[in-house]
C-alpha cells in the first residue's frame, strides 16, 4: 500500500518561495504540520548565541489576529500537540491535530510568519524562561556539562561550537530591535518549508496554504553556508573532568561528512552496521574478547553539515591514559579487518533500516519530520520516501570505503574524561580489577 | 470522533492458546512489518523478582556464552528487545513479514537458553554498582526516591524500586531456572500486530511457548497501605552537588486508574497542569517567567502511586516560585474550575485519543496495558467518556478534597 506514498507526496513552491510538501494518507487519524525555517543556532552572529532559540520562544507571543496563547489553546482544545525546536541547523514549528482542526493550523502559522507582535514585556519574560531552560539543559546534569564543554572546546570557532540554548550573557543582551532584525532576515516564505502529513485533500490543502501564506512578501537574507565538519581543524586532544561515576573514559572521535555528501547513504549503512545491531563490534573486541575495559562502545552524531563517530572505552581510575588510547587504537586496527562486514550482516542492517522506515510510516508526526529533514539536510523532500531504496542499493565495497575514508584513515581526536571524585576503596584497590575480570 | 476505516477494523482478535496463555492479534496490512510480543505476568514489583533476581534472569537470557543468539539477530535483521516493567516481563520481536518464522525461532531459542554468559553477568554486576554513584547527581531520581520514601512503607515495592539494588546474580544456572519459572507462570500473553493473518497467528501462537506450570510464590505485588499524610514529612530538602537551580516536587498519593474518582481527577489534573496554558504553566511560566517547565505527573496504575506537582527555577528564586505554586494550588482548591475549563478538558482528552491509534503496535500496547492491570478492554477510553459526564460541582468537590495541602509533602532538590 505504501508504494503509493511517493505518488501521494505533492511538492510545490509558491510564487513567494515557500516550499510546500503535502503527503495524503487517508489511514492516518491525525494531521501533522511542520514549518521548517531554514535558520538555526549555527547561523547566529557571535555575541548573540541563543538568539535563534530565544526567537523560537517569541514566536508564541501572539499576533493581532491571534493573541498570545490562542494558538496553544486552539490546539489543546482539539486534543492535539503543538511545540517547536531549535537545532544547530533549523527552527521547526510542529503541531498534530485531528483532521477537523487542521485548517486552523495553517491560518495561525501563516499569520505569525510575518505578523508577530514583538514587545519589551514579552521579550523580558521569554529571556527569563529561556535562561531557565538553558540552566536545565546545560548546567544541572554532569553529562550535559561535559557535552557542552567538549562541544565548545573541540569545535572552537565553528558555528556548531555552541549548544543551541546559547549563552546566558548573550540571551540577557537580546533586544527587541535585534529580534526584529532576526525575524525580518529569516522568517520569510522563501526561507521556509511547510510540510503537511495526514488524511487531507492535497488540492484543498494547497488552496488553504495559498490563502494563508500566498500574500506574504519574500525577502530576508540567506545565511552563509556552514563549513563542513570534515574540513574543520580540531585540537589533537582534550582533557575533561566532571562529577561522573568513578570511571575514566577515553574517547577517539572522527569527523563525518555532511548529510548530503555523495556517500551519505553508505555512511548511514555503516552506522547501522556498527551501532544498530544487537552486538557492538567494538565492544565485543575490547570488552568481551580482550577484557581491556569495563565498558566500550560507539556513538554516532549527525548534523546537516557533518557529524562525528566516537569510540569510547571506560575503566576504573587506575589506568594510564596511553594504555587507554592504545586499547582503542588496537580495537580500531582489528576492526580494519572488516570481519563485521559480510554480505549477511550488510543485508541484515539494510533490513533493520527498512523495518524502521516502514514502522515510521504509520505516524504523521514522524513522516512530517522525515520530509522536512530530507528537504533541508539532503536537498530533496521526496527522498524521505525513497531513502530506503538508496540504502538498499549500498554495496559492501561502498561501506568498506566509507570506513576507510572516515574512520580508519580519518583524523583521530582524543578526549579523556576523569571523575572529580573517586571512592577510597576504588582508589586503593581499583588496580586489582583486571585480576578478577 | 470519527476514525478512518482502516483503524476501526483493527479491533483485537483474541483467543485462548491454552489454559494459561492468551493470544491477541491486531491485523493491519499497510506495511510488511510484524511485531510479536511475549508478555509474562511477573515484574519488578513481584517479590519473586527480588528473591531470584528476575530482572537479570529475564534481560540477560539473550546473552549466551558464545554470543550465538545475538549473532543470529544480527544476521537476520530481526530486532529483539527484552524488558521488565513493574508488573510484567516482555520480549518484543520486530521484523519484516518474510522473516516471521525466523523471528519466532529466535524467540524460542532465547526462551530456551540455559547457557547464560557469566562473564557478561559479572560485568553487569560491576557496572550496576558503579552506575549507582550516578544517582547522587540525578535530580529526577532523587526526587522520585524521596517521594517513594515519604509515601510508601519500607518493603513496599513502590519504594524498593528506588533503593540501591542488591548485587546482581552471576549464577547462570540459577538465573536460567528463575527465567523458566517466569516463563511457566500462567497468565501469559502472545501478541501480534501488523502484517499477520489470523490463521497464521493462531498457528504460530500454538507452538511458541513451552507448557505453563503453576505460578511461583510471590508473583503478585504485596503493597502496604500508603503511609498516612500525618506520618509524612511536610517538607524535605535534598542537597545535590553543583546545582544552579532548585527543583520542587509537591507530592501525594495518586488516584488509581480504576478508582471511581478517576474521571473527576482527569478533568482537574488537565486544568491544573496538563497543557501549555494550564493553571500552573500560566502562573509560573507565562506570568513572570519564573520557570521553563511546570506541570503534574501521576506514576500510579491500579495501585496508588506518586502524584506530583513540579517545577524548577534558579536557586535564588526558589522561595518566590514555591510561594506562587502554593498560591496557585490554594486558589485552584478554593475556587475550583469553571464550566469553560471543564468543557475544554473534555474536548482535549477526547481528541487526544486519536494519537494512540496510529499504528497496530500502539493498539497492542494499549490492549496489554489494560489486560495486565485487570481492566476491561477499552477501560482507559471509557474513563474519558465518563469524565465528560461528571458535573462541574462534583469535580470541584473532588478538587477540594484531593488538593488539600495537608495531604502533600514539598520536596526540594537544592544545591549542596
Amino acid at each position: 500500500m505504501w508504494i503509493a506514498l511517493l505518488l501521494a507526496l505533492k511538492t510545490t513552491t509558491l510564487p513567494n518561495g515557500l516550499e510546500v510538501s503535502i503527503l495524503d494518507d487517508p489511514a492516518m487519524p491525525v494531521v501533522a504540520t511542520q514549518l521548517w525555517y531554514h535558520v538555526g543556532a549555527a547561523n547566529e552572529d557571535r555575541g548573540s548565541r541563543g538568539l535563534a532559540h530565544l526567537f523560537e520562544h517569541l514566536m508564541f507571543g501572539g499576533t493581532a489576529a491571534y493573541p498570545k496563547g490562542e494558538y496553544s489553546r486552539y490546539v489543546t482544545l482539539a486534543g492535539g500537540d503543538e511545540n517547536a525546536f531549535t537545532s544547530e541547523d533549523e527552527t521547526v514549528y510542529v503541531s498534530a491535530v485531528p483532521p477537523s482542526a487542521f485548517p486552523g493550523i495553517l491560518l495561525r502559522e501563516g499569520d505569525r510568519m510575518r505578523s508577530l507582535l514583538l514587545n519589551e514585556e514579552n521579550l523580558a519574560n521569554e529571556k527569563k524562561i529561556v535562561t531557565e531552560e538553558l540552566r536545565l539543559r546545560t548546567e544541572n546534569d554532569p553529562m550535559s556539562r561535559l557535552l557542552v564543554e567538549a562541544q565548545h572546546a573541540l569545535l572552537a570557532g565553528h558555528p556548531y561550537s555552541f549548544d543551541p540554548s546559547g549563552s546566558k550573557e548573550d540571551v540577557s543582551r537580546a533586544t527587541v530591535y535585534g529580534c526584529r532584525a532576526f525575524y525580518d532576515a529569516h522568517y520569510r516564505p522563501n526561507h521556509a518549508h511547510l510540510v503537511v502529513v495526514g488524511n487531507v485533500s492535497p488540492e484543498e490543502t494547497l488552496r488553504q496554504v495559498e490563502e494563508s501564506f500566498g500574500a506574504i512578501v519574500p525577502g530576508g537574507v540567506t545565511p552563509p553556508e556552514i563549513p563542513s565538519l570534515l574540513d574543520w581543524t580540531y585540537p589533537d586532544k582534550l582533557d575533561l573532568k566532571e562529577d561522573i561515576p568513578p570511571v575514566e573514559i577515553a574517547l577517539a572521535g572522527m569527523p563525518l561528512p555532511p548529510a548530503d555528501a555523495p556517500d551519505a547513504a553508505a555512511v548511514e549503512v555503516l552506522r547501522e552496521l556498527l551501532t544498530g545491531g544487537s552486538l557492538d563490534p567494538f565492544r565485543e573486541l575490547v570488552v568481551t574478547e580482550r577484557g581491556k575495559a569495563l565498558e566500550a562502545g560507539i556513538e554516532w552524531l549527525g548534523l546537516k553539515r557533518g557529524g562525528g563517530v566516537v569510540f569510547y572505552a571506560a575503566s576504573l581510575p587506575y589506568r594510564r591514559r596511553a594504555t587507554a588510547f592504545r586499547t582503542i587504537d588496537d580495537g580500531l586496527a582489528s576492526l580494519d579487518g572488516l570481519a563485521w562486514l559480510t554480505d549477511e550482516t550488510l543485508d541484515a542492517a539494510k533490513r533493520r533500516l527498512r523495518t524502521e522506515d516502514l514502522g515510521a510510516r504509520y505516524y504523521a508526526e514522524r513522516m512530517a519530520d522525515r520530509i522536512g529533514e530530507a528537504r533541508w539536510h539532503r536537498g530533496d523532500a521526496a527522498s524521505a520516501l525513497t531513502w530506503s531504496d538508496r540504502l538498499d542499493a549500498v554495496t559492501r565495497e561502498e561501506v568498506a570505503l566509507a570506513w576507510k575514508r572516515y574512520i580508519s584513515s580519518g583524523r583521530r581526536i582524543r578526549v579523556y574524561v576523569k571523575p572529580e571524585r573517586v571512592p577510597v576503596l576504588i582508589r586503593m584497590f581499583g588496580w586489582l580489577y583486571p585480576l578478577f575480570s | 470522533m470519527a476514525l478512518p476505516a482502516v483503524l476501526l477494523s483493527a479491533a483485537a482478535a483474541a483467543w485462548s492458546v491454552d489454559g494459561a496463555t492468551q493470544a491477541v492479534l491486531f491485523e493491519d496490512h499497510r506495511a510488511p512489518v510484524v511485531t510479536i510480543v511475549v508478555e509474562l505476568p511477573v515484574g519488578t514489583w513481584s517479590p519473586f523478582f527480588e528473591r531470584r533476581d528476575g530482572e537479570t534472569a529475564f534481560t540477560f537470557q539473550d546473552d549466551d556464552s558464545g554470543r550465538s543468539l545475538r549473532r543470529r539477530m544480527d544476521a537476520t535483521g530481526i530486532t529483539i528487545d527484552l524488558d521488565v516493567d513493574r508488573r510484567f516481563s516482555v520480549m518484543r520481536a520486530t521484523t519484516l513479514t518474510d522473516r516471521v518464522p525466523e523471528a519466532l525461532g529466535l524467540v524460542q531459542s532465547i526462551l530456551a537458553n540455559r547457557d547464560y554468559d557469566e562473564r557478561e553477568l559479572s560485568r553487569h554486576r560491576r557496572e550496576r554498582k558503579i552506575l549507582w554513584h550516578q544517582t547522587d547527581t540525578d535530580v529526577g531520581f532523587k526526587l522520585s526516591q524521596a517521594a517513594a520514601r515519604e509515601l510508601f512503607a519500607e518493603g513496599d515495592p513502590r519504594r524498593t524500586a528506588w533503593e540501591k539494588p542488591p548485587d546482581a546474580s552471576t549464577n547462570g544456572a540459577a538465573l536460567a531456572e528463575a527465567r523458566d519459572e517466569i516463563l511457566r507462570t500462567p497468565g501469559r500473553l502472545i501478541g501480534f500486530a501488523g502484517d499477520v493473518t489470523r490463521a497464521d497467528a493462531e498457528r504460530w501462537a500454538a507452538g511458541l511457548l513451552p507448557p505453563a506450570g503453576t505460578a511461583p510464590s510471590g508473583v503478585a505485588p504485596a503493597f502496604a497501605p500508603v503511609r498516612p499524610a500525618g506520618d509524612r514529612a511536610r517538607e524535605r530538602d535534598l542537597p545535590i552537588r553543583k546545582l544552579t537551580q532548585v527543583y520542587l516536587a509537591y507530592v501525594r498519593d495518586s488516584i488509581p486508574l480504576d478508582d471511581p474518582r478517576r474521571p473527576a481527577f482527569l478533568i482537574a489534573d488537565h486544568v491544573l497542569g496538563g497543557h501549555f496554558y494550564s493553571r500552573l504553566v500560566t502562573a509560573l511560566r507565562h506570568e513572570g517567567g519564573e520557570t521553563y517547565g511546570a506541570g503534574t505527573r501521576d506514576d500510579g496504575d491500579v495501585a496508588s502511586g506518586v502524584y506530583r506537582v513540579s517545577t524548577f527555577t534558579r536557586a535564588d528564586n526558589a522561595a518566590h516560585i514555591e510561594g506562587k505554586l502554593r498560591e496557585t494550588l490554594r486558589v485552584f482548591r478554593q475556587d475550583g474550575i469553571t464550566e469553560e475549563e471543564r468543557a475544554g478538558a473534555v474536548s482535549a482528552l477526547s481528541g487526544a485519543r486519536a494519537f494512540a491509534r496510529q499504528a497496530p503496535a500502539q493498539l497492542l500496547a494499549r490492549y496489554r496495558l489494560e489486560r495486565r492491570l485487570g481492566l476491561p478492554e477499552g477501560a482507559i477510553d471509557a474513563t474519558i467518556d465518563r469524565a465528560a459526564e461528571v458535573p462541574l460541582a462534583e469535580i470541584n468537590a473532588f478538587i477540594r478534597a484531593f488538593y488539600d495541602p495537608a495531604a502533600f509533602s514539598m520536596l526540594r532538590a537544592v544545591p549542596r
